[in-house]
C-alpha cells in the first residue's frame, strides 16, 4: 500500500539486483491488482463469442484429435506404452500455454495504452496477468487429459504430484521470457509478429508431436538447452511413466528458469521509465 | 533545500521526448543505413524548479504544449525526467482523464474495484467506502450493469467518484471538470473544495482562469516548457491574459499588416 510512501524519480543512474529486489517488494503489495488484472482478462477473453469458455475446451481436444489422426495414423510415429493421443495432448498442453502466454504477454503493455499514460503501477503486472489468464485453459486442460487417461485405462501415475512443481519451474520462464518481449514491443510492433514467427519454428524443434528418443544422438544438444522440451519431458515422465522428474534435470530447469527470470525483469524495469512516452 | 511541510519538489527538470522516426525495424535499419540518429529530441520542460506545500492549491497555466501536462505526468511517476530530481511524498491520485482503466465488459461494481486498485487501494479500503463512492456517483440503480451500457456522464462520475474516495494526500487535476452535467461538476467542485480544506494537497492543470482564480494559492505560468513566472492569481492572471491578448494581436497584426506597410 503506497499511503504514505516517498519517492525519488530522476535520471537513474544505474539499476541493479538490489533494485530489481525492490521492484518485486512493490510487486508483491500490488497482487490485489494483479488479482484484478487477471480477472479482467479472463472476462475479456471469450466475452464475445457464442461458446465463451468452452472454447477452452474446445481448442485442444480438436487439435489432439485431428494431430493424432495425422501424426499417429498416417506418419505414424511409435510411443511405447502409452496411446499416442495422451503423449501427444501431455505435450501440447504445456506447449500451448507457453506459446499463448508469450505472445498475449507480448501485446499487453502495448494494449494497455490508455492506463501506461495515465497512472502508475508496476508495468510488469500486464504481462503478469495476461500470463496468468493462460493458467485456466491449462489447468481446463489438465483435467480433460486426467479424464482421457483413465477413459484408456491408464490413469496418471501417483508421481503426477510432481506437476505443481514443474509448472511453477515453467510459469517463472515464461515470465523471464516475456516480459523483455512486452517492453520491446513498445518500441518496435514487429516484436509480437516476430515473436509469433519464432513460436512456430520453436513449436517443430520442441519434442510436442514425437518423442525425444527419435532425435538422432548428434542433434540431443538442441533439445538439452530447450527449456520448454526440458518442461515437456518432465510432464511425461512423472504423469505418463511413473517416473520423478530427475533431480539433475530439475535442478537445470530450475536454475534456467531463476536465471531468465531475473535478466528478463531486469531488462523489463531498466525499459519502464520509457513506456508512457512510446506508446 | 527541502523545507518539512514541502510534498512535491521538482528540481531543475527537463523532459525531453525522443521521437522515435517509426515504428517498425525496417525503418530502423534503413536509418542505421543512412548514418541517421533514429530519435529525435524535443525538449516538453526545460530546468524546471518548483515546489508545492503542504495543503497547498497550485495551479499551472500556459498555452496549449507549454508542458502543463508534462508535469502532471512526472509528478504521477507516469514518465521520468530526463534531467533534474523529483521528489513526491504521499498517495497521488490522478484525476487525468477519467475512467481510463474501465473494463467495458465489467460492472460498474467491478470497474469500482478495479479502478481503485490501479490507484493503490486494497479490496478491504474499497468495500469500507464502497456505499459512499456509488453514493457520491449516484449510480446506484445501474452499479450491476455492464460499464459499456453507460451514458458518457455516467462513466465521468464513476470515475470522479473513485479517484476522489482514494483519500489522495496529493490530486492532480487535469481539465476533467469540463466534463459532466453542470449539477455533478458543481458537487465536484464542492469536494475539491472539502479536500482543500482537509488540508489535501492540489495540483490543477486548467484553461479556465475563472476555476484558477477561485482555487489556486499559487499560480505557475509555463511557457515554452519553462516557468515564465510565479505567483498568487491576483497577480498572474491578469499578466497572463494581458500577455496572451497581445499574443493575439501580434498574431492578427501578422495575419492582416496595418495598412500602408
Amino acid at each position: 500500500m503506497a499511503r504514505s510512501s516517498v519517492y525519488h524519480l530522476g535520471v537513474r543512474k544505474s539499476f541493479g539486483l538490489a533494485d530489481v529486489v525492490m521492484a518485486m517488494g512493490e510487486l508483491w503489495r500490488r497482487r490485489e491488482l494483479l488479482w484484478h488484472m487477471t480477472i479482467r482478462h479472463l472476462r475479456g477473453q471469450y466475452k464475445q463469442s457464442v461458446l465463451g469458455y468452452a472454447w477452452t475446451v474446445v481448442n485442444p481436444l480438436s487439435q489432439m484429435l485431428i494431430l493424432t489422426f495425422v501424426f499417429s495414423h498416417l506418419v505414424r510415429i511409435q510411443t511405447p506404452g502409452v496411446p499416442y493421443a495422451l503423449f501427444l495432448l501431455m505435450g501440447l498442453l504445456p506447449w500451448n500455454f507457453f506459446s499463448a502466454a508469450i505472445s498475449s504477454a507480448t501485446g499487453s503493455v502495448a494494449g494497455a495504452a490508455s492506463l501506461v499514460t495515465k497512472v502508475y503501477f508496476p508495468r510488469e503486472i500486464l504481462p503478469i496477468a495476461a500470463i496468468f489468464t493462460k493458467v485456466v485453459d491449462l489447468v481446463v486442460g489438465m483435467a480433460i487429459l486426467a479424464g482421457l487417461m483413465a477413459y484408456f485405462g491408464h490413469p496418471p501415475a501417483w508421481t503426477s504430484v510432481w506437476v505443481p512443481l514443474l509448472f511453477l519451474i515453467q510459469l517463472v520462464f515464461t515470465v523471464g521470457l516475456a516480459l523483455p518481449l512486452a517492453g520491446l514491443n513498445l518500441y518496435f510492433h514487429d516484436v509480437s509478429f516476430l515473436v509469433g514467427v519464432a513460436l512456430t519454428l520453436w513449436f517443430y524443434l520442441t519434442p510436442v508431436l514425437y518423442p525425444v528418443d527419435m532425435v538422432p544422438a548428434r542433434y540431443e544438444w538442441l533439445f538439452s538447452a530447450n527449456p520448454p522440451a526440458l518442461f515437456i519431458e518432465a510432464y511425461r515422465r512423472v504423469v505418463l511413466q511413473g517416473i520423478s522428474p530427475g533431480t539433475e534435470r530439475l535442478l537445470m530447469g530450475l536454475g534456467i528458469s531463476v536465471a531468465t527470470f531475473l535478466v528478463g525483469y531486469y531488462l523489463f524495469k531498466k525499459m519502464e521509465p520509457g513506456f508512457a512516452d512510446s506508446i | 533545500m527541502r523545507t518539512a511541510s514541502e510534498v512535491i519538489r521538482l528540481e531543475g527538470v527537463s523532459k525531453e521526448f525522443r521521437r522515435q522516426k517509426g515504428r517498425t525495424l525496417r525503418e530502423l535499419v534503413a536509418c542505421l543505413m543512412a548514418g541517421q540518429p533514429f530519435w529525435e529530441p524535443f525538449y516538453a520542460l526545460h530546468d524546471v524548479t518548483l515546489s508545492v506545500a503542504e495543503g497547498e492549491t497550485l495551479g499551472i497555466i500556459g498555452r496549449n504544449g507549454s508542458g502543463k501536462s508534462t508535469i502532471l505526468k512526472i509528478i504521477a511517476g507516469v514518465t521520468a525526467p530526463t534531467e533534474g530530481r523529483v521528489y513526491v511524498r504521499g498517495r497521488v491520485s490522478p484525476l487525468i482523464e477519467l475512467g481510463a482503466g474501465f473494463h467495458p465488459d465489467l460492472t460498474g461494481r467491478e470497474n469500482i474495484f478495479m479502478n481503485a486498485s490501479i490507484l493503490g487501494m486494497s479490496n478491504a479500503q474499497v468495500r469500507e467506502r464502497f456505499q459512499d463512492i456509488v453514493s457520491f456517483a449516484e449510480l446506484w440503480e445501474f452499479i450491476d450493469m455492464p460499464v459499456k451500457r453507460y451514458s458518457s456522464g455516467m462513466y465521468v462520475r464513476l470515475g470522479f467518484a473513485v479517484a476522489v474516495h482514494c483519500e489522495p494526500d496529493i490530486l492532480l487535476v487535469d481539465e476533467v471538470l469540463a466534463v459532466g452535467d453542470l449539477a455533478f461538476q458543481e458537487k465536484c467542485l464542492r469536494k475539491m473544495k472539502e479536500f482543500q480544506e482537509r488540508g489535501v494537497t492540489i495540483v490543477l492543470v486548467s484553461h479556465s482562469l475563472e476555476m484558477v482564480q477561485e482555487f489556486c494559492h499559487r499560480v505557475i505560468w509555463l511557457d515554452e516548457g519553462r516557468v515564465r513566472a510565479e505567483g498568487p492569481p491576483e497577480v498572474m492572471i491578469p499578466l497572463y491574459r494581458e500577455a496572451m491578448l497581445g499574443h493575439q494581436m501580434a498574431q492578427e497584426a501578422q495575419l492582416h499588416p496595418p495598412f500602408g506597410s
